[in-house]
């Protein structure tokens, strides 16, 4: 078992002529990922790199059952692309794009109020279920198939994680990057709760950081849950200084200053088990003695 | 993108907000002439255009410019001319600036308004609940995000939506907060919804107007405004994207910006490469746990060649605080033995007078390895980043 994505999900992929979306879309088929249409706003085109394809999603699901969008488009059509898939009622989008804008976040999130899907991202490396489904940008050779859920709002940190848990031996149920911007489709909670319900996963590695509020969320979120499993914790920007995160000044003022201390804390107190060094998370998987 | 405060008045006073005549000038004549444009009788206000808060408590560097801050009232004409040339083409020290401080290299000169009372108010995006925020505080030219953690309760927070006006019980509750009676409520209203509107097309992520007047006529006039605007939005608002001050940056974050890289300077000794802020984060706390802090790091994002590899070397060595070189490149479809040809082209071209370490995640790893064991030069390869930082640490150690 796994996550939001398994062998047998028929994926679309959205934007599939761009150079990235041709290139990862092969290295994803590759992997086994069962991508079954792409959209494109070229004319005249039937198929690419042997997938069929259509002008909008609209039309690709009138062909294909499709549960889930890899979306390639650039960052400013990431708000009308959300649109068509919404309207789709596709379950799930991972939304791979780098530098959408914040008001275009805003609306898309009152979309997603309320409709059946469910966004990862946006700049996300996105969503890899090992030996299965590789919806995004992960480097496929470093994964491996095992009983780790693993969370991240660090792109390049979600490696660093991977690896600790390739060191135990253990290897990753699902690997998921929430995205490094200031909003972001899905929480860590929509991926606990799944983490928690998936029979396969014994344990998650979750990564956070200095800005934003999502750890909190998290927190209160596994505080309240019944059945927990395990759940270690790196939150990286303990010596970032605070004038260099300003940026996030909107949160700061409303919701009152929450350091990287306050963060690890909070994690705590809830049970978590948070380290200090990203290398240490392989020692305390290690001492949880999990049979995968 | 933050924006000076002339730019941002004239962004407001399109929008419909009512702000206090005013205009630029760079020499102290042309203040005089614009000044007596603006009207005949005074008073005026001289104010330092550079972008930073607290502007009226700083004070100049030199000694030339006497001992007011960056905000001066003038009453006579003939006083403008001695004042002007006071503020113009001399450093600025704010709290927000740091001790090098901002060249004034214009004022913006304006008409004193005369207002019954002031307030803060502010809009930003609160992204825990996805929401635009409306903050209002009675209490004025203060620093806001300090006032937020030092007195909670002195800010009124309202979440408004994008696609409505603001609502005749929020109004009212502003008004309240504000001691401000009915009598005000339908401007207050007129006035919040002009800085909302403002807020939606602009790509905003603040707004500022701190302080707020209000007029005998029960006018809200702009008395100061900053905007910051969304970075990831300006190609839909070419016309703001050339408002952009480039004095107003570091020479090397402007030269990093031109490759599309991320620098940022602190006060250690160590210069950071990275592909990604995670990585910036996890080495700044690393080094930390070791004793050792950073001078500067650099993210050169994504995809990594060695042109880009190079490019990124040169402006850490030319950071002076650096006496060590971590690079931490990681990536599944990074090419490692191009970054190594990227450390030799660099190397090469200016030399190698400190420690250097790498770590490198990809394909073509032991390649890279080996490039870099065969120029001989004094650069270590870690597994990593706790083996380099280590190994840096020791190095710096020694060298010390």
């Amino acid at each position: 078992m796994s996550i939001l994505a398994n062998k047998n999900t028929r994926v679309l992929v959205q934007g599939i002529t761009g150079t990235q979306a041709s290139f990862h879309s092969k290295k994803s088929l590759d992997y086994g990922t069962k991508i079954v249409a792409g959209t494109t706003l070229h004319k005249n085109l039937d198929k690419h790199i042997g997938i069929p394809v259509y002008s909008s999603v609209a039309d690709a699901v009138k062909e294909h059952e499709i549960d889930a969008s890899i979306m390639f488009v650039p960052a400013p059509m990431v708000k009308n692309a959300m649109k068509e898939a919404i309207e789709a009622e596709l379950k799930l989008v991972v939304t791979i794009a780098n530098g959408v804008p914040v008001h275009d976040m805003l609306e898309i999130k009152s979309m997603l109020k309320g409709s059946k899907t469910m966004m990862i991202g946006p700049n996300t490396p996105g969503l890899i279920t090992p030996e299965e489904a590789r919806l995004g940008i992960f480097p496929e050779n470093i994964h491996q198939k095992g009983c780790i859920g693993v969370i991240s709002r660090s792109s390049t940190l979600t490696y660093e994680a991977v690896l600790e848990t390739n060191r135990t031996g253990l290897g990753q149920s699902t690997v998921i990057g929430l995205g490094d911007d200031m909003i972001v489709g899905t929480d860590y909670r929509g991926i606990i709760k799944r983490f928690m319900e998936d029979t396969e996963t014994k344990a998650l590695v979750l990564i956070g950081k200095t800005d934003s509020l999502y750890e909190q969320t998290a927190a209160e979120y596994y505080s309240g849950l019944k059945n927990k499993k395990p759940i270690i914790a790196f939150i990286a920007g303990e010596a970032m200084p605070f004038s260099h995160i300003m940026g996030y000044a909107g949160d700061i003022i409303t919701r009152g200053r929450i350091t990287v201390q306050d963060k690890k804390k909070m994690l705590q107190n809830v049970g978590m088990t948070v380290v200090d060094n990203i290398t240490q998370i392989h020692e305390v998987l290690n001492e949880l003695d999990l049979v995968p | 993108m933050n924006i000076h405060e002339y730019q941002a008045k004239k962004i407001l006073a399109q929008n419909g907000i009512s702000v206090p005549n005013g205009k630029i000038a760079y020499t102290p004549s042309e203040a005089k002439r614009v000044a007596l444009e603006l009207t005949s009788r005074g008073p005026w206000v001289l104010k330092a255009q550079i972008q930073s808060g607290a502007r009226e408590n700083g004070h100049f560097i030199s000694h030339e410019a006497g001992h007011k801050g960056g905000i001066r009232l003038v009453t006579q004409i003939s006083n403008i001319t001695y004042e002007a040339n006071q503020m113009l083409n001399n450093v600025l020290v704010t709290e927000q600036t740091g001790p090098k401080g901002k060249l004034v290299s214009k004022i913006y000169i304006e008409t004193f308004a005369k207002t019954l009372r002031t307030f803060y108010a502010g809009i930003v995006i609160d992204s825990a609940i996805s929401s635009i925020t409306l903050l209002i505080s009675k209490e004025v030219n203060k620093d806001i995000i300090n006032l937020s953690t030092s007195d909670y309760t002195k800010i009124l927070r309202v979440n408004l939506f994008p696609q409505e006006n603001i609502s005749a019980i929020q109004t009212e509750r502003v008004a309240d907060f504000l001691d401000l009676d009915k009598t005000y409520h339908a401007p207050l209203a007129e006035f919040l919804n002009k800085m909302l509107s403002t807020f939606i097309n602009l790509d905003a992520k603040m707004i500022e107007i701190n302080p707020v007047g209000v007029t005998k006529e029960k006018e809200f006039i702009a008395l100061d405004a900053k905007i910051s605007i969304d970075d990831n939005a300006l190609y839909r608002h070419k016309d703001i994207a050339r408002l952009k001050d480039d004095y107003e940056e570091d020479e090397k974050v402007l030269k990093a910006k031109k490759y599309d890289f991320q620098y940022n300077e602190f006060d250690g000794n160590v210069g950071c490469i990275v592909n990604g802020d995670g990585l910036a984060l996890e080495a700044m706390d690393m080094l930390k746990n070791y004793g050792y802090s950073t001078a500067c790091t650099l993210n050169v994002k994504g995809g990594v060649d060695k042109d880009k590899i190079a490019t990124g070397i040169k402006i850490i060595m030319t950071n002076p605080r650096v006496e060590g070189i971590l690079i931490n490149i990681l990536g599944g479809f990074l090419r490692c033995n191009l970054v190594a040809d990227g450390i030799l082209a660099a190397t090469q071209e200016i030399g190698l007078t400190m420690p250097m370490i790498v770590r490198l995640e990809g394909t073509n790893k032991n390649e890279a390895k080996n490039i870099l064991k065969d120029s001989g030069l004094a650069i270590t390869f870690a597994e990593s980043t706790e083996e380099a930082i280590k190994t840096l640490a020791a190095k710096l150690e020694a060298n010390n």
